[in-house]
């Protein structure tokens, strides 16, 4: 097996989060940015998030300028961290759906497969509600493709993933995130321009900038809170 | 009731779930709304529904487990302020993150959600609950969320919604918004807010849209009006011309018994009686159209139709004087075209299948006026009696239409529909006049 086990870290995964629940209408994708170890893990340290080209509702699929210009960024990414990425993979969510790969997708993955032994397909599925439980649910699987006997159909084969905790979240990742909006608005700019985007701005902008203020309340939160931890084990450390 | 929370808040949530190695828990801050919706159904008047609804704004983790209760569940008040700070009074719930573990509260959280109900003195405080469970290869991972509202008896779980680009439709009118409390978001609104406002406070963009459609009201009114004096005008042109119509005809007449007289006078005495029952053609037809005109002040042209073509069937005559004295109807008119010469009827039934045998058949001295089929002057004269105010289309006797079956293309729509009307009329065995007559 070409790939072990993915670790997506927890910044990435949160960003991963925030675009399969931006739309329930349509299924969103984007690319794992990342490196790969000596014992064949998967290290997603950060995600692209990329424009759909087709809206159809059940197809997802990458064109090769995405991929190029996905390729670009994981560069700029590499000299930021100081470490070598590159697009290790790909996600894409199911909203209502379940969470298992279809035919397209397993085929799809084959095929990116072709161009990189260990490229890794990642799915989000979420917007499923349990009626009689009133239970919600948001499930995420990692798969790869392989091809059962010569000349038949590809199947899928499961890879362990697990999210890494990553306390703060990295410039990337909200970079990614706040990508959103501006995708947004370029996919509408053909359509009905003003309504979409007062809709976008209410769901999308409004929701992430009262999120990233939160946030920010909470950062400053804590770092009064330690930086008075720090003092008080100052003194302890000069009495000592 | 109805929960909803913003995706980026829920996410957030799973971000520092993910980041604990233990069970994860914090608060739920938010507001909680009453929407009232009136309905209106046909058993009553009205109804209206008081729906609460709660929005997640954000959440407040906590750093770490037993932060503001003790091992046997007591809720320390000191520390919970620590915590939430002037955030206290928007807290509307709390949430737990566990591993592995059934959908249900667990004792311990049953009771300080009862002390924190009390304590925050928010009634129906929520309590949300995740769990997450994997696969044993830990390629799948599942987390299952569920809001409770342990306060009550009944409907404790209550669904929580992530409202989304795909569910805030662009195309229906809001009913609700998504819940956001950013500061940053109301300023940048509110300072571009104005240019899109006028000074009375209506969109700038709606008024622009009711000026192009008042634009556009004003010019369907006057383009209305405009067709109304027209109407009127036509009116009293075709009143005038009927009127000079009359004129000419009683002058004619006149002038015609003023030359029947001088025969008379010439040769009096054979020629009385027969003079009441018979005359000539060209004055019968006159005469009688002169005595049906008046009667239809409506339609003075077309009305005068079937009168004329009742005299001249009667008297064996196949003179196009009908088509030249008066204006031809649109019903009418295909009917000669239809059968290829206007004085001659077809000589064979077409594709109706009309046995010629009890069907009469048209005899070429028969003119053609209105019967194809030659059939008797009897449908003719009660459709002339009884018809002269009906539509053209009345006119059009279903058995009229036997012989043009293969020339319906041609004919205006209202005319085939008669036909297939009169179809079974036609394929009736007899082929007695009387019979198709009845069908009228």
């Amino acid at each position: 097996m070409a790939v072990s086990a993915v670790h997506l870290e927890s910044d990435a995964f949160l960003v991963c989060m925030n675009h399969a629940l931006s739309t329930e209408k349509e299924e969103v994708m984007g690319l794992c940015i990342g490196e790969v170890d000596t014992n064949r893990i998967v290290h997603i340290h950060s995600v692209i998030i990329l424009r759909r080209s087709d809206k159809r509702k059940d197809r997802v699929e990458i064109s090769p300028e995405q991929l190029s210009s996905a390729a670009t960024e994981s560069y700029r990414l590499a000299e930021m961290t100081g470490r070598p990425m590159r697009v290790v993979g790909w996600y894409h969510s199911h909203p209502h759906i379940t969470v298992w790969p279809s035919h397209v997708d397993v085929r799809t993955q084959a095929m990116y497969q072709m161009m990189d032994q260990g490229f890794v397909g990642l799915i989000f599925s979420c917007f499923i509600e349990d009626k009689n439980t009133k239970t919600g649910r948001v499930l995420y699987t990692c798969f790869q493709s392989v091809q059962a006997q010569k000349g038949s159909e590809y199947e899928r084969i499961e890879i362990p993933i697990h999210v890494i905790p990553h306390e703060a979240i990295g410039k990337v990742c909200l970079e990614s995130a706040v990508e959103l909006p501006r995708i947004l608005c370029q996919e509408d700019i053909q359509f009905v321009f003003t309504k979409n985007l007062c809709s976008q701005m209410s769901a999308v902008s409004g929701p992430l900038l009262q999120w990233l203020e939160n946030r920010l309340e909470q950062n400053k939160q804590n770092i009064i809170e330690l930086q008075l931890e720090k003092e008080r084990l100052t003194q302890e450390l000069a009495t000592m | 009731m109805a929960a909803s929370i913003s995706g980026y808040t829920f996410s957030s949530v799973c971000y520092h779930s993910a980041n604990s190695n233990s069970d994860h828990e914090g608060f739920l801050l938010g507001e909680v709304r009453h929407e009232e919706t009136v309905s209106i159904s046909d058993t009553q008047i009205s109804s209206s529904e008081l729906l609460q609804v709660v929005e997640v704004h954000n959440h407040e983790p906590c750093a770490q487990l037993f932060s503001f209760y003790d091992y046997a569940g007591q809720v320390n008040e000191e520390s919970l302020n620590r915590i939430l700070k002037d955030r206290r009074k928007n807290v509307i719930g709390w949430y737990r993150f566990r591993r592995n573990t059934q959908q249900q509260m667990s004792f311990r959280e049953q009771i300080i959600h009862k002390q924190l109900t009390q304590l925050l003195g928010v009634p129906d405080l929520v309590f949300l609950l995740f769990s997450f469970i994997s696969t044993a290869n830990n390629s799948t991972h599942a987390l299952e969320y569920v809001l409770f509202r342990p306060n009550r008896r009944y409907n404790q779980r209550v669904t929580l919604s992530i409202p989304n680009l795909g569910n805030t439709s662009q195309q229906e009118y809001k009913v609700s918004s998504v819940p956001n409390t950013s500061l940053n978001y109301a300023k940048v609104i509110k300072e571009h807010g104005a240019e899109f406002f006028d000074k009375d406070g209506v969109m700038k963009d709606i008024r622009t849209i009711f000026q192009v459609y008042g634009a556009l009201q004003d010019k369907v009114q006057s383009v209305c009006g405009e067709v109304e004096q027209s109407e009127r005008v036509k009116e009293k042109v075709q009143e005038e011309v009927n009127k000079l119509k009359q004129q000419i005809v009683l002058r004619k007449r006149k002038t015609t018994d003023e030359e029947r007289r001088l025969q008379e006078a010439q040769n009096p005495e054979p020629r009385l009686t027969p003079e009441e029952n018979t005359e000539p053609p060209e004055t019968s037809l006159l005469s009688r159209v002169a005595f049906h005109t008046p009667s239809t002040p409506e339609r003075p042209g077309p009305s005068a139709n079937p009168p004329a073509y009742a005299d001249l069937l009667s008297l064996q005559n196949d003179s196009l004087l009908p088509f030249s004295s008066s204006p031809t109807s649109a019903a009418l008119l295909p009917r000669p075209q239809a059968v290829g010469s206007p004085g001659h009827p077809s000589p064979s039934p077409l594709g109706l299948g009309l046995s010629a045998g009890p069907n009469p058949a048209p005899s070429p001295g028969t003119p053609y006026l209105g019967n194809g089929d030659g059939s008797s002057s009897d449908s003719l004269d009660r459709q002339a009696a009884g018809q002269e105010d009906d539509e053209e289309d009345d006119d059009d006797d279903s058995s009229e239409y036997e012989n043009l079956v293969s020339e319906v293309g041609q004919l205006p729509p209202v005319s085939a529909s008669v036909l297939l009307q009169g179809r079974p009329a036609a394929l009736s065995p007899d082929g007695d006049a009387s019979v198709r007559g009845s069908q009228t």
